[in-house]
């Protein structure tokens, strides 16, 4: 990449930012992520007796019998990932649905369009600053909580910040959807509903051992398969986040393999999308 | 005198839009196979009625529109490469500029995005910014700005990366005379230095006042093209006597002028040609009547704009209509 086009895209991702920062975009998903490492310093108590083992007391629940602390610590840690996951995944969405349609409104679109910058160049450098806005969130929040659940425990397990990269890779794919509607719709209630929609239909569509056994037709079987293996795979991936928060191994990445791929799809189809639409 | 591509700031070729709904295939032609050569350093005034292709015209000049059929140039590439519009200050009609900037933020960030680095905007803002009029709001958010106030700054933000084509819209839409009249002083202050200005405009005083060349578009066509002191040349001539004129003769006078007004304590009668006025002079001359002056006279932008567009659709006057 030369240095004119670095510096362009450098240009776009801090404006995405400086919007997000003016719309509160920013400022509210920073502030629900202190809020919630707060309420978990509040809620965490837990008194170290020295190595491993320790009365723990979370949630108002103390632990009766000795535990494994290390398994209690990743236990606590794979239930934040989850909540994180799936609550933080919701709010991203929603933070993020309306800085798409908001680059195509028209008088700004068109400026933007008579300078020397590729449209390509244009939407991706505003899809990066959405991701990073997002992911400064995501890292201040899953590293927050890590650092506090290893002040008070003594145990820093890394695992737990995989939930960073898993989170951000779901993001990066379900963005790809909402900029495509975006393109496509300048909607901003549209790219809600479509990725939440997603994300919705996706543990449904993971049962698809139990629906082959269920389903009458070969046709519907075939429909339910297609459908899990083409839509992302935002149950089966949140699973992997806490099979690997929790035991540190994954079965299989296939997930993240054909949900990296439909995320691609959408977001060169946007790109085309884009490329070829009037303003 | 032949004149090379290059010297053309812009060039159409075969220049068309249609614009298809996907939903309901209807379509409709916005511009209908446009030549047109602008030479570098002109100014250039782009006239039509409402929905006559010339926003559709600009669009496709910057690429936010893609053409169906034909090219648009500037300075001798095709306006779809990124890199052919680097020498474009572009203000759009009812543009939309970012409210959570400031003025100097905004004028920072377009030209980044036009290739300036990061000294050279330090420098060039505070001197746009004083030349619009805008430097004491430099720091000020944008949604505390006047309509007139953002136009300004949207001149500002066209002309930041010091460009060799200027296309604007309506400029003037929305400022104040004063502002206005600082407008022209700047654009004029440009031409000087051999900018080449498009000019998109329904003001035809303005237009006619500041541009050499003109084109009228009529749905989608190219129905006039020319330099504007030919086009409005050769309507008349302008007769000029005292009121203190005998009845008689001030009635054979009425007779065969084109027209007639009093003003002060003069009698102005218009004739359509040399000979006529020519036949006046003689019988005021006759009478020993003293004239006290007699000029050519010269058709405005408005009556060529009118007359060309009733020539072209006789039985329709301009209609009113959507941005095509």
């Amino acid at each position: 990449m030369n240095r004119a086009v670095l510096s362009t895209t450098v240009t776009l991702v801090v404006d995405t930012f400086r919007e997000a920062m003016a719309r509160k975009i920013f400022w509210g998903l920073f502030g629900l992520s202190t809020a919630m490492i707060a309420f978990f310093l509040f809620i965490l108590k837990i008194d170290i007796v020295e190595g491993a083992l320790a009365t723990i007391s979370i949630f108002g629940e103390t632990a009766k019998e000795k535990v494994d602390l290390n398994r209690f610590v990743r236990q606590v840690e794979g239930a934040i990932a989850t909540f994180l996951y799936t609550w933080g995944m919701f709010l991203a969405i929603f933070a993020s649905a309306g800085l798409t349609p908001s680059l195509l409104e028209p008088g700004r679109i068109e400026l933007l369009l008579s300078k020397p910058v590729g449209r390509t160049q244009l939407l991706l450098g505003r899809y990066l600053g959405n991701l990073l806005i997002v992911g400064l969130n995501t890292a201040y929040l899953v590293g927050g909580i890590w650092l506090l659940l290893g002040v008070k425990t003594a145990i820093w397990d890394p695992n737990f910040l995989i939930s960073i990269a898993t989170t951000m890779f779901l993001f990066a794919v379900l963005l790809a959807v909402v900029v495509l509607v975006g393109v496509g719709f300048e909607s901003t209630a549209l790219a809600v509903m479509i990725p939440v929609g997603l994300m919705l239909v996706s543990p449904i569509l993971a049962q698809h051992q139990l629906a082959v056994r269920l389903l009458n037709s070969e046709w519907s079987r075939q429909v339910w398969k297609a459908l899990y293996h083409v839509l992302p795979k935002v149950y089966d991936i949140g699973k992997m986040n806490l099979d690997y928060v929790r035991f540190g191994k994954v079965d299989s990445l296939e997930p993240v393999g054909s949900s990296a791929a439909f995320g691609c799809v959408a977001l060169l189809s946007a790109i085309y999308w884009f490329r070829r639409r009037d303003f | 005198m032949p004149v090379d591509a290059s010297s053309y700031a812009i060039e159409t070729l075969g220049l068309r839009k249609i614009y298809r709904s996907p939903w309901t295939g209807r379509s409709i032609l916005a511009v209908d196979g446009i030549n047109l050569r602008v030479e570098s350093g002109t100014t250039f005034g782009l006239l039509g009625a409402n929905g006559a292709g010339k926003t559709t015209f600009v669009k496709m000049l910057l690429s936010a529109v893609h053409p169906s059929e034909g090219e648009a140039r500037i300075f001798g590439r095709n306006a779809a490469i990124p890199e052919a519009r680097r020498d474009v200050g572009y203000l759009p009609e009812n543009h939309r500029f970012p409210t959570y900037l400031t003025g100097q933020g905004m004028l920072d960030f377009y030209g980044a995005l036009s290739g300036m680095d990061s000294r050279t905007r330090a420098q060039r803002i505070p001197e746009l910014l004083d030349l619009v009029g805008l430097g004491s709001w430099a720091t000020v958010r944008l949604n505390k700005y006047s309509k007139g106030m953002l136009q300004r700054l949207g001149l500002a933000q066209a002309l930041m990366h010091r460009p060799k084509l200027l296309i604007l819209d309506e400029p003037s839409d929305g400022v104040d005379p004063v502002g206005r009249h600082k407008i022209r002083e700047i654009l004029q202050a440009l031409q000087e230095k051999g900018v080449t200005i498009f000019l998109n405009s329904h003001l035809l005083a303005e237009v006619e006042m500041f541009c050499q060349d003109v084109a009228i578009l009529d749905r989608g066509r190219l129905v006039l093209e020319g330099k504007v002191k030919q086009l409005t040349a050769g309507k008349g001539y302008r007769l000029s006597v005292s009121n203190a004129l005998p009845e008689a003769l001030r009635q054979a006078l009425t007779a065969t002028a084109a027209s007639f007004a009093a003003r002060d304590s003069l009698l102005e009668f218009q004739f359509p040609s040399r000979n006529e006025v020519n036949r006046a002079i003689d019988l005021l001359r006759r009478e020993q009547v003293d004239i006290e002056s007699v000029e050519p006279t010269r058709s405005t932008l408005e009556e060529v704009f009118l007359e060309t567009l009733q020539a072209a659709a006789p039985s329709a006057m301009p209609h009113q209509g959507g941005k095509a």
